[in-house]
């Protein structure tokens, strides 16, 4: 396996790998798709129309589904980040955007208190030169941080950029139609790579570390949200319970849309738990790497960094 | 250098990449799924010329181990040290860690790292200045030792030592508050209590206390206290070199000392006492004898 791993990360250089994903792969190797078995072309295309069809309520879906928690695991997310000013950040499969909104408020209240701190430090300045430097700080309200929004599908890109409007976001965003295995960036760019809900929907979890390890900085950090494994027998049950039984029922009513709703309780299943994805994020070449599990493990953050 | 480390070692890659500057030399992670203990290689080892380009070619597990080994515990104390020359500015944050990063040529992001509270910053900072006043005092004692100086008797040793390692304070003088404040959290106070301690420990070493007794804990306790209170004089010292905050130290150092001769001289006076009694009463006694018999 190591061997197989080691070859095709040589054939992935820049200028013959990009091709590989797509060379003859209709007989590839077995996959789960949720419950099912599929190729991985197939697993590809699958996922692609789930998301195609979810998208306009997948905001909706999601609140109703984990009754609003999810701001909070997001939140949790944003926190353990801390980003300051300054900060290039990448968000895959971000598709809505709710991490990326997240950031930027983060940065632009961080920025404020940075701006304030510099103030009373120079309480001695004259009155001019005060006003003088809120004019050079009042164009950089987010200390030149950034968040690139980056998701293979392109309705949830539409979804996102509608929202980002709706809202007001306009600094400081991008967005991006990239593949998490094969990101459309150069190396060694970005501080933060995140993937929240994101990296149980890519077909080679490796690919996509390697490609994030690949493009953050020295020193970057890696985070990633995800469902994850519940010890606990009692909870395990409940949850059990909720997901299959509940979630569905909630995408028919709401989405109109079963399936996609059935495929998402059961890739959580078929997902590896918190030990598993941290042994295959340190595989990829970071270091510090741990999690964090919240709500006992329905959802867990893992983090690492290219040290 | 054998180092042990839990979970598996590898070599830094990025963070080496950097300190090198114009080589090409990338470290090849090993495989995690047995721990290894990893030996620095001897010097000279043959480097590997690398083709240009932005990803590194992975050559599976033979990869070469390059000279300059860095383990995670050193590159953190490198961002740690760094980051003090923004502890001005900043305070003992986060981000002044995240500016350290940065003049390293590292992410921002590297000062998640750490606690957003700024704690190992902190004990960074007291462990590096703890280590400092060690070097000092033992320069010092080997002067002595070679006759170039003269020993100083004990009350001036320690206020010279407790001077010189308060001195250390002083660049960080306007954001030292906020670090005791967060020495203070329940979950700093074994670490930190560890190394005013241990520093207690060293200066009394080299004062050249060699007591066996009960002596030995009043000592440290005594002196546990005059370091505080100066600490705490110091920081709202506004007056030109903290001129205050020594001759407060002088008296505190000098109460110490009274204290303890007045404690031996109480034990000497009170066996006097004693004594002058015993006598007083076998005198009497004696009396008694001699005039019972005549």
């Amino acid at each position: 396996w190591r061997l197989w791993r080691c070859r095709c990360r040589a054939l992935l250089s820049r200028p013959a790998g990009r091709l590989w994903a797509r060379r003859g792969l209709a007989a590839g190797p077995e996959m789960h798709f949720g419950f099912q078995t599929v190729t991985e072309e197939e697993r590809r295309e699958k996922i692609y129309q789930v998301f195609e069809s979810v998208a306009k309520k997948y905001d909706v879906m999601n609140d109703s589904m984990t009754l609003g928690i999810h701001r909070v695991w997001k939140d949790i997310l944003m926190h353990k980040m801390n980003p300051s000013p300054g900060t290039l950040l990448l968000d895959v499969a971000g598709g809505t955007g709710d991490i990326a909104f997240r950031f930027i408020n983060y940065v632009r209240s961080a920025r404020e208190r940075q701006l304030q701190r510099k103030l009373k430090h120079h309480q001695n300045l004259s009155w001019q030169e005060i006003f003088e430097s809120y004019q050079k700080d009042k164009f950089n309200s987010l200390g030149d941080s950034q968040v690139v929004v980056c998701d293979i599908n392109r309705e949830m890109l539409k979804v996102g950029k509608q929202k980002a409007q709706h809202l007001g976001y306009s600094e400081g965003l991008s967005w991006v139609l990239g593949n998490a295995e094969e990101l459309p960036f150069d190396s060694d760019k970005f501080d933060v790579y995140t993937i929240a809900f994101g990296i149980r929907n890519v077909t080679r979890v490796d690919l996509a570390l390697q490609e994030a390890y690949r493009v953050l900085k020295p020193g970057g950090r890696f985070l990633c949200l995800e469902f994850s494994h519940v010890s606990n027998p009692l909870l395990s049950r409940l949850y059990d319970l909720y997901s299959f039984q509940v979630i569905p029922v909630l995408g028919e009513v709401i989405a109109g849309d079963w399936k996609s709703y059935q495929y998402l309780v059961e890739s959580i299943r078929r997902f590896p738990p918190q030990e598993d994805l941290k042994a295959m994020i340190e595989d990829a070449g970071f270091f510090k790497v741990d999690y964090e599990n919240l709500n006992f493990g329905i959802v867990a953050i893992h983090s690492g960094f290219k040290l | 250098v054998r180092c042990q480390h839990y979970p598996p070692l590898r070599a830094l890659q990025a963070s080496a990449a950097l300190r090198r500057a114009s080589d090409e030399h990338k470290k090849e992670p090993l495989t995690s799924s047995s721990q290894q203990h990893f030996d620095s290689p001897p010097a000279g080892p043959q480097p590997e010329q690398e083709p240009h380009g932005p990803r590194p070619s992975y050559t599976g597990q033979g990869g070469q181990e390059s000279e300059d080994y860095e383990s995670e515990e050193q590159l953190q104390h490198r961002i740690l040290t760094a980051a003090l020359e923004f502890v001005p500015e900043h305070g003992w944050t986060a981000e002044a860690i995240a500016e350290g990063a940065k003049t390293l040529g590292l992410s921002v992001a590297a000062a998640g790292m750490f606690h957003s509270d700024g704690s190992e910053l902190i004990l960074h900072f007291l462990s590096e200045c703890n280590t400092r006043l060690s070097k000092l005092l033992e320069k010092e004692q080997k002067l002595v030792q070679l006759g170039e100086a003269e020993k100083k008797p004990t009350d001036e040793f320690l206020r010279h030592a407790v001077e010189a390692r308060l001195r250390m304070l002083i660049p960080y003088i306007e954001k030292w508050p906020q670090a005791l404040s967060v020495l203070l959290l329940p979950r700093n106070i074994p670490s930190s209590l560890n190394l005013l301690t241990s520093m207690i420990d060293d200066i009394w070493h080299y004062a050249g206390d060699q007591s066996t007794d009960f002596n030995w804990y009043t000592r440290r306790a005594v002196l546990t206290g005059i370091y505080n209170t100066t600490e705490l004089v110091m920081m709202q010292d506004s007056s030109p070199d903290f001129e205050d905050t020594w001759r407060f130290l002088e008296n505190r150092v000098a109460d110490a000392m009274t204290m303890s001769n007045a404690a031996s001289q109480v034990q000497s006076t009170g066996e006097a006492v004693v004594q002058g009694l015993m006598g007083a009463a076998v005198t009497v006694s004696n009396a008694e004898t001699s005039r019972a018999v005549r």
